[in-house]
């Protein structure tokens, strides 16, 4: 029971991670929170179950559909709601906010028109497939959730921290004029990072739907203020950080509903946050202190 | 003289227009000192689950009844506000906006008080309340002309549009005095509002209870004109709703919020005609203004200018 529990956790848990890194590097470089995020992923999900449910394709190009719609959707979000605001006089730092709110409520009613309300069924052809470890059981769904989201981690790292591109990118989120200055198109820079972390939250609802069988077009909203609760926890454009709190709060909701109760599963991530924040305002891996933004 | 072109729909949607105002015009005043607050839908639950105990199950009247509404949410405010004090910019907005979300799980599962998810149904509504008084010294809306649902939106309407023109003109000469230039000394240049010996930390509790008491007395008078509140009136599509009032308005100056407020609130109303594809117009009419117009409608030389005024940026 425990182990199982534990492994349901991690599953979740390396979800939110995923969605969470896709806030992280949108604030990383550009200081936004991108209030779309959650939608994007909303789309991810029903494009996925479009082509793996409805068409009867198999999982990958479920995949790959989401993730073409969700870079479609991310370059859009940049190109229409962002890029205008930027260094434009009287722009605060809150015009993104309401822009990207914005794009949330048109995508989410947008999915509604699509696609209609109520639950969707999610169908992946091995939901049944488990196997036995020792003395407990383990489905070949939460295997595959689990290597893609590592793989997906992984992949993030390496690129951030060991590519020119990815150097280009860290530059590009220390400063964006010395990084201009230095003849980095900062630009299509921003263009990608957007882009990838749309990408992310595409393959984030693909998982979701795996992992539930089951997504709606207001999917989008809890999943998207969960992120923001794991970026504050791991502090702000820290990639680790959103690992590990997202793993933190897949743990802890887990175990909430299998031991406590399941009413105040959604409040656990605010109730962490409240509690970092007074500790650690600015986030437990975020290094310098939290300055106005 | 026929009084019947009089409509209790607009009228109804005219008192929301009203209290959208007022809550408005609450993360204004929070945010006039550069802390953005999204706990403001949670401050108005725990106003209008308030009074709405307090007078559906224990008979208090309702005036007293909303006084501890505003009351228990201006207490709650000094309670958040002096922890969030350590906090800035979205690292706020985040940790209000948790805030919110808590106190509506905790009205979701708090059963036996709050009737968990259903909500609270049968709260005495303002306008029934007065009619029954006014029956009772002998008048008659018929004697006027009036139907009795139009009389009790009318009278609803008449007295929110007085509230909300008292508390702008409150907050209006507040911004001028004292306090509201400590509030802008503040949100322009904290280290030096400091260092020029105003008390930061007591105005920006200040100012943070300030709009928590707003959003009670607003969620107050919400529970006393829809006479059914549930956990779902005040979930983070308020408080983003909130935010965008006074974002999309202008936040720098009081009148953007009660622009923002009123313009918003209309906006679906308009749009009835192309129901089905409202909600999405509203996102891009949302994304349009902001690109044109990023500090919002509403600025400070654009009051100038309607007042008239010529007199160049003297800053």
């Amino acid at each position: 029971m425990f182990a199982e529990q534990l492994i349901n956790g991690v599953t979740l848990g390396s979800i939110y991670a995923i969605v969470a890194l896709g806030y992280t590097l949108v604030f990383g470089v550009l200081d936004i929170i991108n209030m779309a995020h959650g939608e994007i992923f909303m789309f991810g999900a029903f494009i996925g179950m479009t082509v793996v449910t409805s068409i009867g394709a198999p999982l990958w190009a479920g995949f790959l559909g989401a993730m073409l719609a969700t870079a479609a959707l991310g370059y859009l979000l940049e190109r229409f709601a962002l890029r205008p605001l930027r260094g434009k006089s009287g722009a605060s730092a809150l015009a993104p906010l309401i822009s990207t709110i914005g794009v949330s409520i048109l995508l989410e009613n947008v999915a509604h028109k699509l696609f209609g309300a109520g639950n969707h069924l999610f169908e992946t052809p091995f939901a049944e497939i488990r196997f036995q470890v020792g003395s407990f059981t383990v489905y070949l769904v939460q295997a595959v959730i689990l290597g893609i989201a590592v793989l997906l981690m992984a992949g993030l790292s390496l690129w951030l921290y060991r590519t020119k591109a990815g150097k280009a990118l860290r530059a590009t989120a220390e400063s964006l004029e010395t990084a201009g200055i230095l003849g980095i198109d900062t630009t299509r820079m921003i263009t990608a990072t957007v882009v990838i972390a749309s990408v992310m939250g595409g393959i984030a609802g693909v998982l979701v739907g795996m992992a539930f069988n089951y997504i709606n077009n207001q999917m989008g909203l809890p999943m998207g203020l969960k992120g923001l609760a794991i970026i504050i926890f791991g502090g702000m454009g820290s990639v680790p950080g959103a690992v590990a709190g997202g793993i933190l709060l897949g743990l802890s909701e887990t175990f909430m509903v299998a031991y406590g109760s399941s009413g105040y599963r959604d409040a656990i991530a605010f109730f962490i946050i409240i509690a970092v924040l007074l500790v650690r305002p600015q986030g437990l891996f975020g290094g310098t202190a939290a300055e106005s933004r | 003289m026929s009084l019947s072109w009089i409509n209790p729909y607009y009228l109804l949607v005219s008192s929301f227009l009203l209290i959208n105002v007022l809550l408005g015009v609450s993360i204004y005043i929070t945010l006039s000192t550069g802390q953005l607050s999204l706990g403001n839908a949670g401050f108005m639950s725990i106003g209008a689950y308030t009074t709405a105990i307090l007078t559906t199950r224990h008979g208090i009247p309702m005036p007293a009844g909303i006084a501890a509404g505003t009351l228990l949410a201006a207490i709650t405010g000094i309670l958040v506000g002096i922890p969030a004090l350590r906090l800035k910019g979205v690292y706020l907005a985040i940790a209000t906006l948790g805030f919110g979300e808590v106190v509506r799980v905790l009205f979701v599962n708090w059963e036996k008080l709050t009737g968990g998810a259903v909500g609270i149904a049968a709260i005495p509504q303002m306008g029934r309340r007065i009619l029954s008084i006014f029956r009772d010294t002998g008048f008659s809306p018929e004697d006027w002309g009036l139907r009795s649902n139009q009389f009790i939106s009318l009278t609803v309407f008449f007295l929110l549009l007085a509230v909300t023109v008292l508390v702008i003109l409150f907050f209006l000469r507040l911004g001028s005095g004292r306090v509201g230039r400590a509030y802008s000394a503040i949100r322009m240049d904290e280290p030096a509002a400091e260092a020029s010996g105003i008390n930061t930390t007591y105005y920006k509790v200040l100012a943070f209870t300030q709009g928590a008491a707003l959003s009670g007395f607003a969620g107050a008078l919400f529970a006393h004109v829809t006479s059914y509140i549930s956990p779902a009136d005040f979930t983070y599509h308020r408080a983003v709703e909130i935010l965008v009032f006074a974002i999309f308005g202008g936040s720098e100056h009081l009148l953007g919020p009660v622009f923002g407020a009123m313009f918003l609130t209309a906006v679906p109303e308009l749009l009835r005609p192309v129901s089905g594809y409202r909600n999405i117009l509203y996102g891009i009419v949302l994304i349009l203004v902001i690109i044109f117009r990023p500090q919002g409608w509403i600025d400070p030389p654009l009051i100038r200018r309607l007042r008239g005024g010529r007199t160049p940026e003297s800053r």
